[in-house]
């Protein structure tokens, strides 16, 4: 009885030749940094060394040293948690407020659903710098504040995938077929629904992971995220400023990491989102 | 009498004017028979087949009244009508495939009407599941049951679906053109199926079509919708055999196709059906009609008796002449 109106969706080329393997190959190193950051780092990240501070990259230090002696390597290995994980952390916690409240919006009646997704565009029209600095202002400088500031900020995008996508699957006829059987809208949702919006969700979040990062490392940088000795990425380049004339490496290896990982989420996210198009 | 609709009719809004689809109809469908709804797209069949079942759009406009088994359907709270929808009334669509959620095996989903109903838990709706699923006849009914719905064929999810509609027991069963995407061995099969599951579970059928191979094979009753209006009501082979409504004998010619020799031309019905908002005064068919006469162009026809049937026509075909005359 009813005919699908899909939008045409925007088509991604999937990847091709050794960029993906490569993509993946990235994440596995990731991995292995944020889990055993103790057996692949080969020096202490925070413990001072004077006598090495800024040595170029030689085999003791593959990426050098920095200020204060500190090999840049382990100090990129023991970031990873930061910046990544905070990254994670924030997109999952925006992927599931987002989802939920979407999904509520997309079932609710007309007006209650206006209400919700007019409160969505009070979030998305609201600067994430001047809300970051209003957060650290108000509970203090630190990973913790761009978590909370860059997760506000970013759960609305969320609710309008999910909520845009109930809309389109309730007209599916076999959500239809569900609702003519008298299965309640909530198992509708659970059941018929949710697993679909599930696999659009996921695509989302693995390139938002890479924005995520880019972003928590962003505020690090303007100095509004870790604090030292924390080897977060992004403090790592904040830090690494004032000797940029002198050792470029200080500079160059943990700006390539964060390049690499941002890039790495969104051709996997690519990938991801053309399988689902096929 | 299990279900009476008496003056119903039901339209939408659209840019402050209102656009009614269906106008007013009155029918009566028994215990026990097979009940055949008939007409062309745009008709209003399959609206006042929802309305029946409580699933009219939400944006729709009704009015009259739907009495089933002495419920009153229309303006019920729909929580009501979630609860009488798979016990007492079950519905079958047009496309099995996209009436199945793929991502859960066929058995779950016709478990998912027992539980959803509190008719049985998990554990037993699933083994009623496999009952259902050898009900419609499908062989090896276990390993269906655990099969995605991409994984079995088209007649086969067609059998599903009937499975879920009448997993939780019904008495009423709103079939809304269920042979459509089916090919024509296939379609004889379900039809034959239809046929012996309502004697098995004392089944009221209404069936929605516009396949008249369709309605030749089960109808025991038919009414025959234009424009959203009743053109004729009766028993099946008057209807089918001796046509009264000019409608009506057009649609049974343009179906004879099989009898008809090769060479002769197609009897297509001259025009298109009137489109929502745009049908005409006096008789609705009055513009594709080859008995129009001036009453037709000005006054609608009243509903009457005419034989053994009802009718709403000004110069309706007389008994003997009917098939000869809608041919000419």
């Amino acid at each position: 009885m009813s005919i699908s109106t899909q939008p045409a969706r925007r088509t991604i080329a999937r990847p091709k030749g050794v960029l993906l393997p490569l993509a993946l190959l990235v994440l596995v190193i990731l991995a292995a940094f944020t889990l055993l950051p103790g057996l692949i780092a080969p020096h202490d990240p925070i413990a001072l060394a004077m006598a090495d501070r800024l040595k170029p990259p030689s085999l003791t230090h593959i990426f050098g040293t920095d200020e204060g002696g500190r090999d840049v390597f382990s100090r990129i290995v023991y970031g990873t948690r930061y910046s990544l994980g905070v990254a994670i952390a924030i997109v999952f916690a925006s992927a599931l407020f987002g989802v939920i409240y979407g999904a509520v919006s997309g079932m609710a009646r007309q007006g209650i659903d206006n209400l919700m997704m007019r409160i969505v565009d009070l979030f998305f029209g609201f600067p994430a710098l001047v809300l970051a600095l209003a957060v650290a202002a108000s509970i203090g400088r630190g990973l913790d504040s761009v978590a909370l500031s860059l997760a506000i900020i970013w759960w609305p995008g969320y609710a309008r995938l999910v909520r845009g996508e109930v809309l389109r699957l309730r007209e599916r006829p076999h959500v239809e077929a569900a609702r003519a059987l008298g299965v309640s809208e909530m198992t509708i949702l659970r059941r018929h629904i949710i697993p679909f919006v599930v696999q659009e969700v996921n695509v989302r979040i693995t390139t938002d992971i890479g924005y995520a990062l880019v972003a928590v490392t962003a505020l690090s940088f303007l100095g509004l995220g870790a604090n030292s000795p924390t080897p977060e990425w992004g403090l790592l380049i904040r830090d690494s400023r004032p000797y940029f004339g002198s050792a470029w490496w200080y500079l160059v290896f943990p700006g390539t990491m964060i390049m690499l990982t941002a890039t790495a989420f969104s051709l996997i996210g690519d990938a991801l989102a053309s399988r689902r198009a096929a | 009498m299990i279900l009476s609709v008496r003056d119903f009719a039901i339209g939408f809004q659209r840019e402050g004017q209102n656009l009614v689809a269906v106008d007013g109809i009155s029918f009566d469908v028994e215990a026990g028979e097979t009940f055949v709804i008939i007409g062309e797209s745009g008709s209003g069949k399959s609206l006042t087949g929802m309305s029946i079942a409580g699933l009219q759009p939400p944006t729709a406009f009704v009015s009259g009244s739907i009495r089933f088994k002495d419920r009153e359907m229309l303006k019920r709270p729909d929580a009501e009508l979630r609860k009488l929808r798979g016990p007492e009334i079950g519905l079958i669509y047009q496309d099995p495939l996209s009436s199945l959620n793929p991502v859960w095996p066929v058995g779950d989903q016709i478990a998912e009407t027992l539980v959803a109903h509190g008719l049985a838990g998990r554990a037993e709706a699933r083994k009623r599941a496999v009952e259902m699923l050898e009900r419609v006849r499908i062989p090896d009914p276990r390993r269906v049951a655990s099969a995605y719905p991409h994984e079995i064929s088209g007649g086969m999810r067609q059998r599903a679906m009937i499975a879920m509609a009448l997993a939780a027991g019904p008495s009423l069963l709103i079939a809304d053109e269920p042979t459509t995407a089916l090919d024509v061995t296939i379609k004889a099969q379900m039809l034959e199926l239809l046929a012996e599951l309502k004697h098995e579970m004392a089944l009221t059928i209404i069936l929605i079509t516009h396949d008249m191979g369709v309605v030749a094979e089960v109808a025991d009753r038919i009414l025959v919708l234009y424009a959203g209006r009743i053109a004729e009501v009766g028993p099946a082979d008057s209807i089918m055999l001796q046509p009264s409504h000019p409608y009506t004998a057009a649609l049974m010619t343009s179906a004879m196709i099989s009898q008809t020799p090769a060479k002769q031309e197609l009897n297509a019905i001259v025009g298109g059906a009137p489109g929502l908002g745009a049908f005409p005064a006096g008789c609705r068919f009055h513009p594709r009609c080859p008995r129009a006469q001036n009453d037709c162009k000005a006054v609608e026809p009243p509903r009457r008796k005419f034989g053994v049937v009802e009718l709403a026509c000004h110069h309706p075909i007389e008994a003997a002449m009917s098939l000869t005359a809608a041919r000419s």
